[in-house]
């Protein structure tokens, strides 16, 4: 089963020219390395968490993930209360993975064990995770990230940021790879496209929704060391909105809602899109309220239009 | 082909236009606030750009949507990007701007704080409206003047993650500790962003503690809740209500009396003075220790140890002179 | 059909009950958590919630969802906010909240049922257009320091209850019998069992899916009038958390996200419960930074334990392609 290459990419495309080219023309000065520097950079941490709400929902079974924005502020804080407690800084990357493939694993097996609907239980633990996160620290941000993490987190190669290509990149590409060419893959779109059949054939439909939770999660822990890493210190609301920009973005990517649809590297694109949209409004000035607007409304038509080549297509 | 030649002229001219509008030389100064929409930031960009009128310099007025560190972040960076000459930011936390102070001084953008303070960020200075601790005492020692020594008060603050709130909320505690022993202080609580929140909970505070004499909203935006919450649950005259709030948010507290003072400083005059230290950076020049900046009537002090460029006293408003002020 | 009654009562009884003990808990941790005044601060500050939640009820129920709510209230307060300031009569402005909420719902039911998207990414795109237009409208500032007419107007009292009380009785009456005695109700949950069915039973489903957007915007506008009447300041994140608070006392009160279920007392339970909480956490001295946590652990027990007691219909809830179909919008 091949999943559909939907003409959201091609529409992504599009806009990633027109804004391109709108900043080539109203602002020659903004297209320049150090941008695409800022862009990359900021954009890791998000594609990191709109890659693990991606896996989620392509699995199906109204799979979504609210709680991606708790999973990495707590992550963050409890790896550095970890380190505080006197576990050595060294651990801080595998407190972050382990943390957040933790926190994953609760919301599958919420939805796996428990039966509960996704929506219902990333809801319950997002506000666990995100109020915890916030009530343990008393709101402070928590200093002493570990030195040897901080040229990593700022550096960069090439003018590509270090854990863009380091960290965000790799796992694009295994995602991809995962999803494209081997037969998790294959079960994972089945089950997005009808799960009902999926478990007639024998595919272990709750095992690999298990795992999408613990991948989510994981990748919110790397998101969250990308955090530590990047800003020197721990921020308890760092995953703040990072529930819905998440979800704009895997829309924006062309995964379906109701799973089965979609491929990674369109969520990377849409990351990049966004990304750039807001840095360039920001060259260009724009109040960054409009950023808000402009993202919705964005989104409604692209969906709009998806809707028009779906009903084209299939009439 | 005529009109397609006329098309190419005129998108040369345009681009030329626009290029050498990019690199024109006028001096451009930029202030992050926290959040956008807040009365209390606006009046800062409103200083900021009658300074930058009277200097001749160009003022960019940007700032994140929410309280998220990296949303600030983002927009300082694109800020240095644009080779905006300095850039002021009233800083969320520190993390809003340690990761880009080595990207700044690269590309020869200088980087300060104002409203909110990073101290250990390397930033080149921080325009203060009033010491930290000057703010938490004031609060303090106005309340006491009103409600005694002996009294209970709460206290409603914002967002628990924002680090100016909570410097001067441990000045407040550090300073009833050290001068009024017997002032019961009650924990902080938070309330948000919104006044809903900042009323239910200054609400609740009075219901736990039917003995509470004193209530102070920390953040701007608690204000509205706590005079609010005094005034529906009746107790005018029994609670005293106080804040960082400015005299317009505070007026119809003060009149109705739920409000008994407010301590702020000018915030107009502060981004006016963050806009003058801009050009200062800029420009290079030594700022003396006392001076009083051009189309200001008082001078303002500066600490070059700490970097600290002081506007002045905090002021209190009360019922009485809250009308001579407009902002 | 008594089963399907009784299934309910255990979820509106487990919910009250629940308010019980945790105000029994309450009262003897602080003793000012049952006098008459606190539980009328309890009763105030589940009015907006109470309103958004009935609307959120019937969108639920007919497999959709709305997370721009709190984006509806605060455009609605905007408007009434402005009206007041105009020196309009405050009973007109107070109307205006429910009109405005009203436009608004049928702006939201175009996108989702015309646009044929699905309402939860539908309403995620309104959410960010609708918080622009609060800024727009606000001109980058508050609304605060309003004429207290319309506060004036919510203290008045009849039989001894706060006007608030008897409408949201009023409103939830209304919401009972329609559901209940129309065909409106009927086809509202034959839509959230099987839209596919419903339609091809002769339903008018784009009828009732609009009407139902409808009523809960002007459910949130009504949301808004209160709110411009208790709170009196109007500032750009009006409103944020409340789209989630919704869904999450709809939830606890017994209405299916999946669709066809719907409980309107099991809502009114949960938002009250929510509130309970939020107040008498405090009042115990729990730190306010805790009652997120509470609110997310308490729909996790209530909803956890009743799957693991087996009282959920377990196969209903494995997902079918329709099913899926439904359960994530309206298709």
């Amino acid at each position: 089963m091949t999943p559909r290459v939907s003409p959201i990419l091609a529409i992504l495309g599009l806009m990633w020219v027109v804004v391109v080219a709108g900043l080539a023309v109203l602002k020659p000065g903004a297209l320049a390395l150090s941008t695409v520097t800022a862009v990359l950079q900021f954009s890791t941490i998000l594609a990191l968490v709109a890659l693990g709400q991606a896996l989620v929902i392509v699995c199906g079974g109204a799979g979504i993930d609210i709680s991606v924005g708790g999973m990495v502020s707590l992550a963050v804080v409890l790896a550095m209360l970890l380190v505080k407690a006197g576990l050595p800084g060294a651990l801080l990357p595998v407190l972050c993975l382990a943390l957040g493939l933790a926190l994953g694993l609760v919301n599958g097996f919420l939805v796996t064990r428990l039966r509960l609907l996704p929506l219902i239980a990333t809801l319950g633990t997002f506000y666990v995770y995100s109020g915890t996160a916030v009530a343990l620290t008393g709101g402070a941000a928590q200093a002493g990230v570990p030195d040897f993490l901080l040229p990593w987190g700022r550096g960069a190669v090439g003018g590509l940021p270090l854990p863009f290509l380091t960290l965000a990149l790799p796992l694009f590409v295994a995602a991809g790879v995962l999803l494209h060419a081997t037969s998790w893959g294959r079960w994972i779109y089945g089950m997005g496209f009808n799960e009902r059949s999926a478990r007639l054939v024998g595919i272990p439909v709750d095992r690999v929704r298990l795992a999408a939770y613990g991948a989510s999660g994981a990748l919110a822990g790397c998101a969250a060391l990308v955090s530590l890493a990047w800003l020197g210190g721990g921020r308890p609301n760092i995953g703040q909105n990072l529930e819905l920009t998440s979800l704009t973005a895997a829309m924006l990517g062309g995964i379906g809602i109701f799973g089965g649809r979609g491929g990674v590297f369109g969520v990377l694109a849409a990351v990049l899109l966004l990304v750039t949209l807001q840095t360039g409004l920001l060259q260009l000035n724009v109040n960054t309220v409009w950023q808000v607007g402009i993202v919705g409304t964005i989104l409604v038509i692209v969906l709009l239009v998806d809707n028009l080549a779906l009903v084209r297509r299939t009439s | 082909m005529h009109t397609h030649s006329k098309v190419a002229l005129l998108t040369a001219a345009l681009l030329a236009v626009s290029s050498t509008l990019a690199l024109a030389a006028d001096k451009k100064v930029a202030f992050v606030p926290q959040i956008i929409g807040i009365p209390y930031f606006d009046a800062m960009k409103a200083g900021g750009e009658e300074a930058a009128a009277k200097f001749g310099l160009d003022f960019i007025y940007q700032g994140p949507v929410d309280t998220n560190p990296v949303d600030q972040m983002q927009i300082v960076q694109n800020l240095i990007d644009q080779g905006v000459n300095a850039v002021a930011v009233s800083v969320l936390d520190a993390s809003s701007i340690a990761p880009v102070v080595e990207a700044a001084k690269a590309k020869h953008v200088t980087l300060f704080t104002s409203d909110s303070d990073a101290p250990k960020s390397g930033r080149a200075l921080y325009v203060a409206q009033a010491t930290d601790e000057g703010l938490g005492n004031a609060i303090i020692d106005e309340m006491v003047r009103r409600v005694g020594e002996y009294a209970k008060i709460g206290i409603v603050s914002g967002e628990a993650t924002a680090s100016n709130l909570n410097a001067w909320i441990g000045f407040m505690q550090a300073r009833a500790k050290a001068k009024y022993p017997k002032l019961k202080l009650l924990e902080p609580q938070y309330a948000g962003g919104t006044a809903q929140r900042a009323a239910q909970i200054a609400t609740d505070l009075m219901t736990a503690n039917p003995d509470l004499k004193g209530l102070i909203g920390v953040a701007s935006t608690t204000c509205p809740g706590v005079g609010q919450a005094i005034e529906t649950a009746g107790k005018i005259g029994k609670v005293i209500g106080t804040g960082y709030c400015s005299p317009n948010t505070a007026r119809a507290y003060l009149k109705s009396g739920s409000f008994g003072y407010s301590v702020l400083w000018d915030p107009k005059e502060l981004g006016y003075l963050t806009v003058w230290a801009g050009e200062q950076l800029i420009d290079g020049k030594e700022i003396p220790a006392t001076t009083t900046p051009e189309g200001m009537n008082h001078p303002v002090t500066y600490d070059a140890q700490t970097g600290v460029l002081l506007l002045g006293e905090p002021a209190v408003f009360t019922a009485q002179n809250v009308d001579n002020y407009k902002f | 059909m008594r089963a399907f009654l009784q299934r309910f009562c255990e979820r509106e009884a487990l919910l009250a009950l629940g308010c019980i003990v945790s105000g029994l808990v309450f009262s003897i941790r602080s003793p000012y958590f049952a006098t008459p005044d606190n539980l009328l601060t309890i009763a105030r500050n589940s009015t907006e919630l109470l309103l958004i939640g009935l609307g959120m009820t019937l969108l639920l129920g007919i497999g959709g969802i709305d997370v721009s709510v709190g984006s509806v209230l605060g455009l609605a307060a905007i408007g009434i906010g402005r009206l007041l300031e105009a020196g309009i009569t405050p009973a007109l402005a107070a109307l205006a909240g429910p009109v405005a909420g009203l436009a608004l719902g049928g702006v939201t039911a175009s996108v989702v049922i015309f646009g044929r998207i699905p309402a939860i990414v539908a309403t995620l795109g309104l959410l960010g257009v609708y918080r622009a237009g609060i800024f727009l409208a606000l001109g980058g500032s508050w609304l605060s320091g309003l004429p207290v007419g319309l506060t004036n107007l919510l203290a008045v009292r009849f039989f001894g209850l706060p006007v608030s009380v008897l409408v949201i009785a009023l409103a939830y009456g209304a919401v009972f019998v329609a559901v209940r005695f129309t065909p409106f109700g009927a086809h509202l949950l034959a839509i959230g069992n099987s839209e596919a069915k419903a339609r091809l039973a002769g339903i008018g489903v784009r009828r009732t899916q609009v009407a139902a957007f409808v009523i809960s915007g002007a459910l949130c506008g009504l949301a808004a009038s209160f709110y411009v009447a208790t709170y009196g300041n109007v500032e750009m994140t009006i409103g944020a958390t409340l789209a989630l608070e919704a869904v999450a006392a709809v939830v606890l009160g017994g209405t299916a996200v999946t669709g066809g279920r719907i409980s309107l007392l099991g809502t009114a339970f949960g938002v009250i419960l929510l509130r309970l909480l939020q107040n008498g956490l405090l009042l115990a001295g729990v730190p306010s930074l805790w009652q997120p946590v509470v609110t997310g652990l308490l729909l996790l027990l209530v909803l956890g334990a009743e799957a693991l007691s087996g009282r959920l219909p377990l196969g209903r809830l494995r997902p079918s392609a329709l099913g899926v179909a439904r359960r994530a919008g309206l298709r």
